[in-house]
């Protein structure tokens, strides 16, 4: 390599003389040029070659690291193995999820650990449903959404984004979820969906994979009691079944109305329009005993009566 | 009469008189007429809903001179870099040509409580039959020795948002290396209790980046002031060192000012200064003493209906009022307009009236993500309006949540300014 660099150069040298003479310099001008051309070229090709030495050193290194750390992965994973066949040795296997159902795609995503990825999950319930009759609540049911295009779910009203993002092509893999969950907004930006984003990777490769199971095999959708969903408050039938005044709702809502746009967008302060009733006022009465955390709404909803938590859900369920 | 949805689903009682009270209207002088003094979070507020709700049974007008309207919530975070003007600009374009309120750039310079009129700076009157008043402030005069009107461009005092606020601005990135920014802070009641505060933050937050050996002194005639261990918590841990304040044990009480030769006197000690901003004492906005309807400096109010106590016929909204326990804030005047609103709607067309609910949340920003809350629910008695429950961010939030605070601060400006303006 080195050496065919010098003969390009020369080359180009040897061209340089060619036009040089053309224009009345002299042979002598143009060797010391070339010279002194090579010599730079020379000392380029000196220190880049110490740079490879170094790394090709480094490599070396590297590669015992490899073994190392492949050797040691190896113990480990005979360990894991060896603790796995003692825990289940005593009882017969139990319905897990099927081991096929983890797979690698070729985006070098993975799918985590579906059962901790329940576990992540909890902090989605209050909008999204999954499981055996899962339905639409405040967010689109969840089951078979692998391979569905986004916004596309019959039924549910997306945000005009959403929509336009699923026709204009986006479908829900592992790679648009992963992305979706770390930031909502910024692959949807205008999306309803008010969720700050799971920051770590772990995570949300666990819920991937816990989504995954609703999607892979529908018909096999695990029994694991999702829509046997506690609510997070108990609230009497009397209380769920109040019918609310809308016109008294919309007197009270001009309260809500100073912070939460009325067009459901949302800026730092979620959208809280269009939401099943029940879910809108299973959500005020936790903020009223305090088991949502927000202050302000804690002293908003510390006064309303169970007829006016009715009276806003149904105002803010109409509401275009 | 143009019969609404509103009108058939109301109850018998409601719907009957809603059926009659028009009537009375219309045998004297057609659609009833309502109108709204002060174009802010108050005024705004109530001449929107007055109209969307009336649905073209009410006729509003909206006296306000400024044809751009510049909200002083926010204005202190253009000082500190965080918003331009234009951000906190609103014009009243859309509740002329989406809510058909008669928008009118004038003064109101007095009212005929008898006649029922209000009378502009421009020549001619208004007649109404429901009169809304949300001025806002101005100052006690010779409440800062020195200071008067006439001092405002070399002293400003930036507390009602626009030029001012520019001006003000403008001064602080124009001082020396090393200079010293005086605040004279005023007594209670005034507008916006964290408002000086939070402008002290957002000083030092420019000061800190353009000017970092500058100095902060703020003389403050008040012992005790809003979120105060917030603000001292935020400007010990952003600001070390930079702010200084002077409170009435140590003579931040006694305090006057020479403009032309830039110097502040504490109690005795002079202090030359860079930039001097003077909040003098306040006082309900002037229109409210030319009516007639102040008991000192502030009018006073029936939380029930935000009702004058001293003419029924006359709501007073806003900073402007004594109501009880609501700070002075956009916040409240926009939550005590749509009870304002409510009641003058039901005594003019027989709409539905609902107990009157009120509420306050003040966001503060202290630094960079650093954001602060305070709030209240409020319901009203004979005497006052009541504070109900409270609540107040804590010293030593995490990051997260403060940044979170900052964030829902945001949403709520665009949210209170949608209410406003449509």
């Amino acid at each position: 390599m080195a050496n065919t660099a010098g003969i390009f150069v020369s080359v180009l040298g040897g061209a340089a003389l060619v036009l040089g003479a053309a224009y009345g310099w002299t042979a002598r001008d143009y060797r010391s040029q070339e010279l002194a051309a090579l010599t730079d070229r020379l000392s380029q090709l000196e220190s880049s070659n110490a740079a490879l030495v170094d790394q090709i050193a480094q490599g070396a290194e590297l590669k015992e690291k490899i073994s190392e750390l492949e050797a040691s992965l190896a113990t480990a994973l005979e360990a894991v193995e060896a603790a796995k066949t003692a825990a289940a040795a005593p009882e017969p296997p139990v319905a897990a999820p099927e081991p096929d159902t983890i797979v690698a795609d070729a985006t070098g995503l993975e799918f985590g650990d579906p059962s901790r990825g329940e576990e992540v999950f909890a902090q989605c319930r209050s909008c999204h449903q999954i499981g055996q009759g899962a339905t639409d609540r405040i967010g689109p049911h969840l089951n078979g959404i692998f391979g569905r295009r986004a916004g596309a779910h019959d039924g549910f009203r997306y945000s005009d984004d959403m929509a336009m993002m699923g026709s204009d092509g986006l479908t829900w893999e592992l790679e648009t979820l992963n992305a979706y969950l770390e930031n909502p907004k910024a692959l949807v930006s205008r999306t309803r969906m008010n969720f700050a984003g799971l920051k770590d990777p772990q995570d949300r490769s666990d819920i991937l994979a816990y989504l995954r199971q609703f999607s892979a095999s529908p018909q096999n959708i695990p029994e694991a009691a999702p829509t046997a969903q506690a609510r997070e408050v108990e609230l009497s039938p009397e209380v769920l079944a109040i019918v609310g005044d809308t016109d008294y709702g919309e007197y009270l809502a001009s309260e809500c109305k100073t912070c939460h746009q009325q067009d459901g967008s949302d800026q730092g302060i979620p959208s809280i329009i269009q939401w099943p009733t029940e879910d809108f006022v299973v959500a005020m009465h936790a903020y009223k005993r305090q088991i949502r955390p927000h202050p302000v709404m804690q002293m908003m909803a510390s006064r309303l009566s169970d007829e006016e938590i009715a009276a806003l859900a149904a105002y803010f369920a109409q509401l275009e | 009469m143009k019969l609404n949805r509103r009108v058939f689903v109301g109850t018998g009682m409601a719907a009957a008189s809603t059926l009659s009270a028009p009537m009375v209207h219309a045998a004297s002088h057609g659609k009833p007429k309502v109108v709204v003094v002060g174009g802010g979070a108050g005024g705004a507020t109530a001449a929107r809903y007055i109209a969307k709700d009336s649905a073209g049974e009410i006729d509003v007008t909206l006296i306000e001179p400024t044809r751009t309207y510049y909200t002083c919530f926010f204005s202190n975070l253009y000082i500190g870099g965080f918003r331009d003007l234009n951000s906190i600009a609103h014009s009243y374009g859309k509740l002329a040509s989406e809510y058909g309120i008669n928008v009118v750039h004038d003064w109101a310079t007095g009212v005929d409580r008898d006649a029922k009129t209000v009378s502009l700076a421009g020549g001619g009157s208004v007649p109404y039959d429901r009169l809304i008043l949300s001025p806002g402030i101005d100052f006690v005069e010779g409440s800062v020795p020195g200071w008067d009107l006439s001092a405002q461009n070399a002293m400003p005092h930036a507390y009602k948002a626009g030029s001012q606020t520019e001006l003000l601005k403008a001064q602080i990135m124009a001082m020396p290396e090393g200079g010293t920014y005086v605040m004279v802070a005023p007594p209670n009641p005034y507008r916006c209790p964290p408002g000086p505060y939070e402008r002290i933050s957002m000083v030092a937050h420019v000061l800190k980046e353009t000017n970092p050996t500058a100095k902060i002194i703020i003389a403050d005639p008040k012992e005790k002031f809003s979120k105060q261990a917030l603000f001292e918590e935020g400007w010990q841990k952003h600001y070390t060192g930079m702010v200084e304040r002077i409170g009435p044990d140590f003579g931040g009480g006694n305090v006057t000012v020479d403009p032309a030769a830039m110097t502040v006197n504490i109690d005795g000690e002079v202090v030359k200064a860079d930039v001097v901003n003077v909040i003098p004492a306040q006082k309900a906005g002037l229109i409210c003493d030319a009516a007639g309807l102040t008991e000192g400096n502030w009018a006073p109010v029936d939380g029930h209906s935000m009702v004058s106590r001293l003419d029924e016929n006359i709501h007073i909204l806003g900073d402007a009022t004594n109501q009880g326990d609501m700070p002075k804030s956009g916040y409240s005047a926009n939550s005590q307009a749509k009870v304002a609103a409510m009641a003058v709607r039901g005594a003019l067309t027989g709409s539905r009236v609902f107990l009157a609910k009120f509420s306050n949340t003040c966001w503060s920003l202290i630094a960079t993500d650093d954001g602060v809350k305070v709030g209240a629910a409020y319901e009203p008695n004979d005497e006052k309006i009541a504070s109900v429950s409270s609540f107040v961010s804590q010293t030593g939030e995490d990051a997260a949540l403060r940044k979170a605070t900052y964030e829902e601060s945001i949403g709520w400006y665009e949210g209170i300014t949608t209410d406003m303006f449509g």
